[in-house]
């Protein structure tokens, strides 16, 4: 047995192109060749080439993860206990295990793991390596152990089977054990990389450095170097239990323009383009050689409005709320910032997830009506209006730049007499405006770090309803806790479907844009799967065409 | 001399302190808060959670107390960790800066052996085609902005005539050869790896002629005034009176006279391409010490910040140093004076 991760170097790397049927006269006269070198035109079909921003990646330790892109990397190297497919994010699948259910005293979720199973390292993947990840995240209480916050411990009841024990049973586990950040891991060759998982991991654990540089995981393909701001380099697991894995290596490339990537894509130096922006989608429509790959994101761009009356009265008055509601041109905004490749949910809940579709939006979501909203203004004692500053970040996000999504806003709002007074500044001070509760109105983000609606409604009552000055009455908190709870999907999206409705009804959130992101695949890989699920897209899948 | 060299030292590092306080006073002033700058929506609201991230980066401690840590720090070398990477400050410089230092000496290199030659050639023939030639190059260089001419070099050269490599140092499948100094030509004949030493060379010649850009202008210009200058003076006329021939009278008598204030700007110039490169890197996704500095200005990392600020003011003032230094070569009376 070794413990060692397979790694490749250029010399295994050529050797292995030579087995691969290559002559080795054909690798003499690529050494030799100028650029880019033949031997490099050679590599190319067998390695995976994304182009990426990865410049917010810190770390590669999924019991640390809180970063946006490494999430991909994670999910390609790790796997979970249970996962997502690509486009349902209601259903859970098997991954590591094959069935659970919540014990019959309601306390635990019992999982049966898949059994023969290997690590990339050789190793067994054992009942004990699941109680020691989960444990671990717990232990080095960084931000993922917030999310399992509510987990006692694991407890393992045979080879196959470990209970995940809950220390309230109410608030939701299984959608959350399939985030990265829960990977199951190869506790034996960690143990010799300084980890632990024990209570003083928080301290005692010193494997995050070499988890920054390798993995220590069954899936697909095996983490073998990071370079930070350049590229994550993975190569295929050997030992993966699953279909063998398309291609021999992986290179996430750091492209933070995404002009930079178009061209990179265009010329075939990369196969996946992840970051460009709707006006580059439009210029590679119909291009032969490129598909355009649309994926619904679980993210949004959304207008809070807060009811302090201290900081402006006509907005602690909930007609003029639903007046900005009334007055937005909702379509409009989708068409003209973002080429119409978006949706937007009813309210905080993102379509695609258990009670919030399209058609809910339809129902129950504000629609632009000017006269219903002079009709507001009047009756909020404003019939002229009134003037309130918007707030929002001095950059882009998904290709929108909030400065346009701004001047849209103030244009639509100026046709009841609204007058917004557009104010901006950077993301880091926004957000330290904004959590303290010092804003009137905002244009931000907001992205999850699990696909659990009790995450999105749990935060616009508690702490985003806090920065509103909105004190959600008792049967509000108390509906988000029944449908949290509830485990009937059917049941759950019926709560949850009312629970939007009274969130429009307070009209201090305006969900405006839920971006369909476009990935730009060539067509020489097939197989490539985009998600919204948080790790943007399974390679596990993906093969040369 | 010895004196001289001591008290300009001591100056130096005084005026290296000074430059920290004032970025430290700065980056103070903003309302972001570094805590958020970092963390996830559900941890930034937890208070418990929030304290402890303070308490473990000093956040929480008085403003007075914090530089005071930093220059403790500085005494021993350390710069502490930074609050975005997670890591020692110290540790992402080595990683960043030796792609940052590789791009500005290559475009500095680039600029000096087109920039001399170019403005001497423009002043000797004065109002010839190819002081026009000078001129409009020299216009170009300091007028572009550097973004526009970065991605209208990437479009023309890799995107349209495909002669040039893309983005980033090496080709995305390219095996990095072994790191020893970072700098990656270097690492490359150090590894007898010919092929990557072939394409790290091709990936830099769109970035550092980019780079190069601004300064090529304006040495030209400068070479080519203080040559102007230098022609017109009577040891020129003398010199011409004795029958040298003209290239030993341009070369060997204007020359030396006019590089005064070319190597004056010259060292400012290299200065400024090794702490501003912030766009040139983001365009051709270089991994240098530029992204990681605008990085860490938007996240609020004072520690980062703080040991840029320090290397960025004493690499200026370290180049100062060296130029005045240079002048005892090129003009000995300055030493005397």
């Amino acid at each position: 047995m070794t413990n060692r991760i397979p790694s490749i170097d250029r010399r295994g790397f050529l050797g292995g192109l030579g087995a691969a049927g290559l002559g080795a006269g054909a690798l003499g006269a690529a050494g030799l060749s100028a650029f880019p070198g033949a031997a490099l035109a050679q590599g190319r079909r067998n390695a995976l080439l994304i182009g990426l921003d990865i410049g917010d990646s810190i770390t590669f330790d999924p019991a640390r993860l809180a970063q946006y892109s490494s999430p991909m990397t994670l999910k390609a190297v790790y796997d979970t206990l249970i996962t997502m497919a690509p486009g349902d994010y209601i259903n859970l699948k098997p991954n590591l295990a094959t069935s659970w259910e919540y014990r019959a005293d309601g306390k635990a979720v019992r999982f049966k793991l898949r059994q023969g199973l290997k690590f990339a390292s050789g190793n067994p993947v054992r009942a004990e390596d699941v109680k020691w990840s989960i444990e671990r995240v717990i232990n080095l209480k960084d931000q993922p152990a917030q999310y399992i916050a509510h987990v006692q411990g694991v407890d393992i009841v045979g080879a196959d089977t470990v209970d995940v024990v809950l220390k309230d049973p109410t608030q939701p586990i299984l959608t959350i054990l399939a985030a990265p950040s829960f990977a199951i891991m190869d506790s034996k060759l960690l143990a010799t990389q300084g980890a632990t998982a024990a209570a003083d991991a928080k301290d005692a654990d010193k494997a995050t450095t070499w988890l920054n540089g390798n993995s220590a995981g069954s899936g697909p393909y095996s983490l073998t170097a990071w370079e930070r701001n350049q590229q994550i380099q993975m190569v295929r697991n050997a030992n993966y239990w699953g279909e063998k894995p398309g291609f021999e290596r992986v290179v996430i490339r750091h492209m933070s323009e995404s002009a930079a990537q178009l061209l990179a894509l265009k010329r075939g130096d990369i196969d996946v383009a992840f970051n460009l922006i709707p006006e580059q989608i439009a210029t590679i429509k119909g291009d032969p050689q490129i598909d355009l790959i649309g994926t619904a994101s679980l993210d949004y761009i959304y207008m809070a409005v807060s009811e302090n009356a201290e900081a402006n009265p006509a907005l602690n008055k909930k007609q003029n709320r639903h007046a900005i509601g009334c007055a937005m041109d909702y379509d409009g905004i989708i068409n003209s910032l973002i080429g119409g490749s978006a949706v937007r949910p009813a309210n905080f809940l993102p379509v695609g997830v258990n009670g919030a579709t399209a058609e809910t939006t339809k129902e129950i979501g504000f629609k632009q009506d000017l006269d219903r909203a002079k009709k507001l203004l009047a009756e909020a004692g404003n019939p002229d209006g009134f003037a309130f500053e918007l707030t929002y970040s001095n950059n882009a996000i998904a290709g929108v730049s909030y400065q346009n999504l701004a001047q849209k806003l103030q244009a639509d709002l100026a046709r009841v007499g609204i007058k917004a007074n557009l104010n901006p500044i950077d993301q880091v001070n926004l957000r330290t405006l904004y959590n303290q509760g010092k804003l009137q109105a905002v244009l931000t983000f907001w992205n999850p770090p699990a696909v659990e609606n009790q995450l999105w409604a749990s935060a616009t009552v508690n702490r985003v309803a806090k920065r509103v000055h909105w004190t959600p009455p008792a049967d509000m908190m108390k509906l988000v806790d029944d449908a949290s709870a509830e485990r009937d999907l059917g049941k759950a999206a019926a709560l949850w479907r009312t629970y939007q409705q009274r969130m429009v009804d307070a009209a201090h959130l305006f969900v405006l844009i839920q971006p369909v992101y476009q990935i730009a695949v060539r067509k020489t890989v097939t197989g490539f799967k985009p998600t919204a699920a948080g790790w943007m897209a399974e390679l596990g899948g993906a093969k040369p065409a | 001399m010895l004196r001289y060299l001591i008290s300009r030292v001591a100056t130096a590092f005084a005026m290296v302190l000074l430059a920290t306080l004032v970025i430290f006073l700065i980056a103070n002033t903003v309302p972001g808060d570094p805590a958020l700058a970092q963390l996830g929506d559900l941890a930034a609201s937890n208070p418990e959670f929030v304290k402890a991230f303070r308490a473990k980066w000093g956040l929480d401690l008085p403003i007075w107390h914090r530089y005071l840590i930093f220059l403790e720090g500085l005494a021993h070398g350390d710069f502490g960790i930074s609050i975005a990477s997670q890591r020692p400050v110290l540790d992402d410089i080595r990683d960043f800066a030796p792609a940052t230092i590789e791009l500005a000496t290559i475009s500095f290199i680039l600029s000096i052996l087109i920039g001399i030659p170019l403005g001497i050639l423009a002043a000797v023939r004065r109002d010839s085609w190819i002081d026009h030639v000078a001129r409009f190059v020299s216009l170009i260089g300091v007028s572009a902005p550097t973004f526009w001419l970065a991605f209208i070099m990437l479009a023309l050269f890799y995107g349209m005539m495909e002669i040039a490599p893309g983005p980033g140092r090496v080709d995305p499948i390219a095996f990095l050869p072994p790191r020893v100094t970072g700098l990656l030509l270097i690492d490359c004949v150090l590894a007898k790896d010919w092929e990557t030493l072939n394409d790290a060379l091709a990936h830099l010649v769109l970035p550092a002629t980019v780079l190069a850009a601004a300064t090529l202008g304006l040495i030209t210009r400068t070479t080519r005034a203080a040559m102007l200058e230098s022609l017109s003076q009577d040891y020129v006329r003398v010199a011409r009176a004795k029958g040298l021939v003209e290239p030993h009278i341009v070369l060997g008598h204007a020359l030396p006279n006019a590089l005064i204030p070319v190597v004056t700007l010259g060292g400012l110039a290299y200065a400024n391409l090794l702490t501003g490169a912030v766009m040139t890197e983001t365009v051709f996704s270089w991994p240098g010490l530029g992204r990681y500095t605008f990085r860490s200005a938007v996240s609020v990392d004072f520690p980062a910040i703080m040991a840029i600020t320090f290397i960025v003011a004493a690499v200026y003032i370290a180049i100062n140093f060296l130029v005045d230094l240079s002048y005892a070569v090129l003009d000995p009376r300055a030493v005397k004076r």
